[in-house]
């Protein structure tokens, strides 16, 4: 086979659900057993920190090889074969919620809320701002009735100057 | 007559004006994101936990089980009207609901939803009032090791009787297991994938990582596909169903409420489960099958009335022995958690108010939902109006100050964020989320009860084989993992969960 042919089934074998599954969970496995490489272990009867997780990690580790090879063990173009992302939601939604943690605390709701609709509304196509703002408003109004105002929480609501 | 007595106490505690109120809002919101495809119970009952937070515990909990059967009422309203599950336990009903749609029979489809789900909501209290205590006299015996072998029965139940891949199931239940240990080790003191964050040090709470990986993930995954277009029937004459209709269902009903309760008992069980076995069922009874499908007014009222029966059955694990069957009630013992609610056989005889109370309030909750829904049909099918692009922007503002709220830390939310994707990436990669929090809300305690054992046993593993019941658990989850190796059983387990 060809180097280009091989290229092309590594790549149809990297878009495979299972294959990118297993994967996954064998690099989260992989990192927890890293991070807790310090952990003490200790027995099973004065277990360690590290005792759980560690025993957790390397299951999880079997577990995702185990899924790996059933998705290299699938046909070629079976159900699973291929994985596509919604990039742009996937950004955007994450991208909305990040801003308000970021800022809710020092700017305030008004500005957090505002910016969570404002990076969360450009996650789907077609939508003008004046619908935005509009719906940031209710959203503002909202969230001080029932949580200021319904709850008594203390949550900064303007920016601290 | 001790069963008369407590129920007497539920009532009183359930009839208080703010309690029937709760009842109420938990009920009217699980209609609503029943009837609104795009958002479920789940993620609803997460982001709902930081309000309960404020408030008795009894009324928090009265709430976020409206909200669970609510759900189910509503499910069917979306069903039957669009053709669209307004949640997974309703996928069944859209087949024959959808066609008496058509057929210009609306009306009984929505009717006989309703009441056979009020049906099996009223038969599947008076079941959890009269096997709950036993059960629950039963849970008190067990010493750790039984504890332990009990609660991997449960995961392990849980990831046979879901549907999808098993080896992915254990596989998220490990990854929610490793999500439960960050934090501060309770016994060693020792800190466990923590980065350093002072957020981290007190460990993840249930919220975060349900409102990221449902809430979040479920807005990416409705946004990353074209919305659906939604033809809404608007028409519904007639609501009451006609002395034939009566004459089909009743029996559907029963079947339905029969299996459902059943069902929902069983680790993993629930709504979902519920309603397909029970269209399956039937199919199976009918005397001329052929009529499933061209609306059949069996294949309604035996799925909804099993998803009802399902949904409230499945309290019965989580209330007398702390161990939750599904996502939803994992959320439940989250509440109770935050309350400083020890879950677990000892609820009912130190905190019979809210035991009881509850269970009285499903009772009161459902005969709520059947006014609710039948008079008020006109406005449901309003809402299913609201194109989910303006939806979409509530829910994530919901999500983003629930768990900042919950927490009262903004860096939770930066994680609600990260859950988000990972929940997203996972439901791409047909890796369901939700064994995932079973994981999570379990793996402290099993944590706990694993230890407790080894120093019962002075390190010997040999004490979760020398117990007869602890053993008799064990080889139950064997013999349930033997059985989905089988070809046979995999062929007939992944057909339940097909459309027929």
């Amino acid at each position: 086979m060809t180097i280009q042919g091989n290229r092309a089934q590594t790549r149809e074998l990297l878009a495979r659900k299972n294959v990118l599954a297993g994967l996954l969970f064998m690099a989260i496995a992989i990192l927890g057993l890293w991070l807790s490489r310090d952990y003490p272990i200790g027995t099973a009867l004065r277990m360690g920190t590290g005792y759980v997780p560690r025993l957790l990690c390397w299951v999880l580790l079997g577990l995702g090889a185990c899924v790996l090879v059933q998705g290299l063990r699938e046909p070629p173009g079976g159900p699973g074969a291929d994985v596509s992302l919604g990039w742009r939601p996937l950004v955007l939604v994450a991208a909305s919620l990040v801003l308000f943690g970021l800022t809710v605390e020092r700017l305030g709701l008004v500005v957090a809320i505002l910016l969570l609709t404002l990076a969360g509304a450009y996650a789907t196509r077609g939508r003008g701002i004046v619908e935005t703002l509009l719906a940031a408003l209710v959203l503002i109004a909202l969230c001080w009735g029932i949580f200021v105002f319904g709850l008594q929480l203390t949550i900064p609501v303007w920016p601290e100057w | 007559m001790e069963l008369l007595q407590n129920l007497a106490l539920g009532f009183t505690v359930a009839m208080t004006p703010a309690n029937l109120l709760f009842a109420f809002a938990g009920a009217l919101i699980g209609t609503l994101i029943g009837v609104l495809p795009g958002i479920g119970p789940i993620a609803t009952i997460a982001m709902l936990l930081p309000v309960t937070f404020h408030l008795e515990p009894v009324s928090g909990l009265i709430m976020l089980a409206g909200i669970f059967y609510g759900a189910q009422y509503g499910g069917s309203i979306t069903a039957i009207l669009v053709n669209l599950p307004g949640e997974t336990s309703s996928v069944v009903t859209c087949i024959d609901g959808h066609q008496m749609a058509r057929q210009g029979r609306a009306g009984a489809a929505l009717a006989v939803a309703a009441l056979g789900s009020f049906f099996a909501g009223c038969v599947s209290t008076a079941l959890i009032a009269t096997f709950a205590p036993p059960l629950a006299k039963v849970g008190q015996s067990f010493g750790a090791p039984e504890y332990f072998s009990l609660m991997v029965l449960g995961l392990i139940a849980a990831v046979v009787l879901a549907h999808g891949s098993v080896l992915k199931a254990v596989a998220m239940i490990i990854l929610g297991l490793l999500v439960g240990l960050v934090g501060t080790d309770g016994n060693s003191g020792g800190t466990r994938f923590t980065f350093g964050i002072t957020t981290l040090a007190d460990g993840l709470d249930v919220a975060t990582l349900a409102i990221g990986l449902f809430g979040v993930g479920e807005i990416i995954a409705n946004l990353a596909q074209p919305e659906e277009k939604r033809d809404v029937l608007a028409k519904v004459t007639r609501l009451w169903p006609s002395a034939e209709d009566f004459r089909q269902s009743w029996p559907a009903v029963l079947r339905g409420t029969g299996l459902g309760s059943v069902l929902g008992v069983l680790p993993g069980g629930g709504a979902t489960l519920s309603s397909f076995a029970a269209y399956a069922l039937e199919k199976k009874v009918a005397r001329d099958p052929s009529r499933f499908g061209h609306g059949a007014v069996e294949g309604v009222a035996g799925p909804e009335s099993a998803n009802n029966a399902g949904a409230q059955t499945s309290f019965i694990p989580m209330l007398t022995l702390g161990i939750p069957g599904n996502a939803v009630m994992a959320l439940m013992i989250g509440a109770l958690t935050i309350h400083g609610i020890q879950p677990g056989p000892q609820i009912m005889t130190e905190r019979p108010q809210m035991f009881w109370g509850m269970i009285a309030s499903m009772w009161i909750g459902n005969l709520m939902l059947l006014i609710i829904n039948l008079p008020l049909i006109g406005i449901w099918v309003q809402l299913l109006r609201i194109p989910y692009r303006f939806l979409y922007l509530a829910i994530l503002f919901f999500c983003a100050i629930g768990v900042y709220t919950v927490n009262n830390s903004a860096a939770a939310v930066l994680l609600a964020a990260l859950f988000g994707v990972l929940g997203y990436i996972f439901m791409r990669l047909d890796c369901e989320p939700a064994p995932m929090i079973l994981g999570f809300v379990l793996g402290p305690l099993m944590e706990d009860n694993l230890r407790r054992a080894m120093r019962i046993s002075a390190g010997d593993p040999m004490i979760f084989l020398n117990r007869p019941i602890s053993l008799g658990l064990l080889l139950a989850a064997l013999v349930l993992l033997a059985m989905v190796m089988m070809p046979n059983f995999r062929r007939g387990r992944e057909k339940a969960f097909q459309e027929p």
